[in-house]
């Protein structure tokens, strides 16, 4: 039977979810390994296991539960061992790394948040704008439409401005969060948002960072802005590619 | 105390689209450990929105020049949030008919939008949500 493993904790961690439900149908058990002065959060591993919803909520719920007494560091989804031994090794092996992530990522969550435009919105703001693009738009309509050549212009010129828009909004995003923010971390690229982008916040920061993300909507109403959190620290257990975590190597 | 909206909201949106929006944070970031392995993630596809940012396009330029057609300058941009088309995109089947308020304020917290999906009548099979074909089979040769 081999073993799946959430999460590395340190082993004072005060309400580690120990006896929970954890992935697989039926669901298996949460338990503890522990090893000096960590602890990893782990489960038997069902068989055949696979990234299906109700095994990816598991996973997600049981960092969560454990997230809200201490500081984990989060696996990614699916990571098995042979057994409990090898779990044990690793953290043997590798406790001071371990540590000293769970030192740098104490009291420290993670906030996604992804925007796009409402397409109408951003539409009258790139119109209103732009003199040209309503010329064009006020021709088209009298001309029932315009000809396909009018259309594919203007539908160019709109385009264009939108994209623009895309790139300066995704800006203001980052640059009015990051002071917020202890890092940044974009998100996997290609999911079709105009910002895709992970904060670390400190926990002291959290009512801040949603003020900041309120005052944002408010002033951007083109914009429609989600917020995920507070997540475990996924992006930031490993200093990030693009800005790695304060500290993290010193 | 600082009252935060989000906190507010969270439990009236909520649904499973908390968990698509972090999926791709489950999936791939994370702590990775050479000394375990990871089960296989063939075949899943990770992305659940239609692309919605700006695609060079006939398509796109044809949809928008009919938009700007429609458009009523004088009525000013919507105040309220989504297109009825982009909610529909968005909102899987524990979130019906919440529009939760992009401009309305609601940042979803994971752990309301779970409690929720766990109390959800159990979905069956791989999480398979919407995905472009392209992005999808990109996606696929990353995890493989």
């Amino acid at each position: 039977m081999s073993t799946y493993i959430y999460g590395i904790t340190a082993g004072s961690h005060p309400s580690l979810p120990d006896g929970i439900d954890g992935v697989g149908e039926p669901a298996q058990k949460v338990r503890i390994v522990k090893e000096g002065e960590l602890a990893a959060v782990v489960s038997d591993a069902p068989e055949g296991l696979r990234p299906k919803r109700r095994d990816l909520l598991a996973h997600q719920n049981v960092l969560q539960e454990a997230g809200a007494g201490g500081t984990v560091l989060p696996m990614r989804f699916g990571s098995l061992a042979p057994d409990d031994e090898t779990v044990a090794n690793v953290l043997a092996e590798r406790v001071d790394h371990y540590q000293e992530r769970l030192r740098t990522l104490a009291g420290r969550v993670e906030y996604n948040v992804k925007a796009t435009h409402n397409e109408e919105a951003v539409l009258h703001l790139v119109m209103a704008e732009s003199p040209e693009i309503r010329a064009a738009a006020e021709a088209n309509r009298r001309a029932d439409g315009g000809s396909y050549d009018d259309r594919i212009k203007l539908g160019e010129m709109v385009a264009a401005a939108v994209q623009a828009r895309e790139a300066e909004d995704s800006e203001v995003l980052r640059q009015n969060l990051e002071p917020v923010a202890e890092a940044v971390s974009p998100g996997p690229e290609s999911t079709g948002w105009l910002a895709n982008l992970s904060f670390l916040i400190s926990g002291d920061d959290a009512a801040r960072f949603l003020e900041t993300v309120e005052q944002i909507r408010t002033s951007h109403p083109h914009l429609e802005v989600r917020v995920n959190g507070p997540l475990p620290p996924y992006s930031f257990v490993e200093p990030g590619p693009a800005e790695p975590v304060r500290a993290a190597r010193e | 105390m600082t009252v935060v909206p989000a906190q507010q909201q969270q439990s009236g949106g909520g649904g499973s689209s908390g968990l698509y929006d972090v999926l791709e944070l489950i999936l791939d970031r994370g702590l990775v450990i050479d000394a375990f392995v990871r089960v296989s993630l063939v075949g899943i596809e990770i992305l659940k929105i239609d692309v919605r940012v700006v695609v060079a396009s006939v398509d796109t330029y044809l949809r928008f020049a009919e938009a700007c057609n429609r458009l009523d300058l004088e009525a000013g941009p919507r105040k309220q949030p989504g297109l009825p088309d982009l909610v529909g995109e968005i909102t899987e089947s524990g979130a019906k008919g919440k529009s939760k308020g992009a401009l309305s304020g609601a940042a979803e917290t994971v752990s309301g939008a779970f409690r929720e999906a766990r109390g959800e009548k159990e979905e069956q099979g791989e999480a398979r949500p919407r995905a472009r074909k392209s992005t999808a089979a990109r996606r696929k040769e990353e995890e493989e």
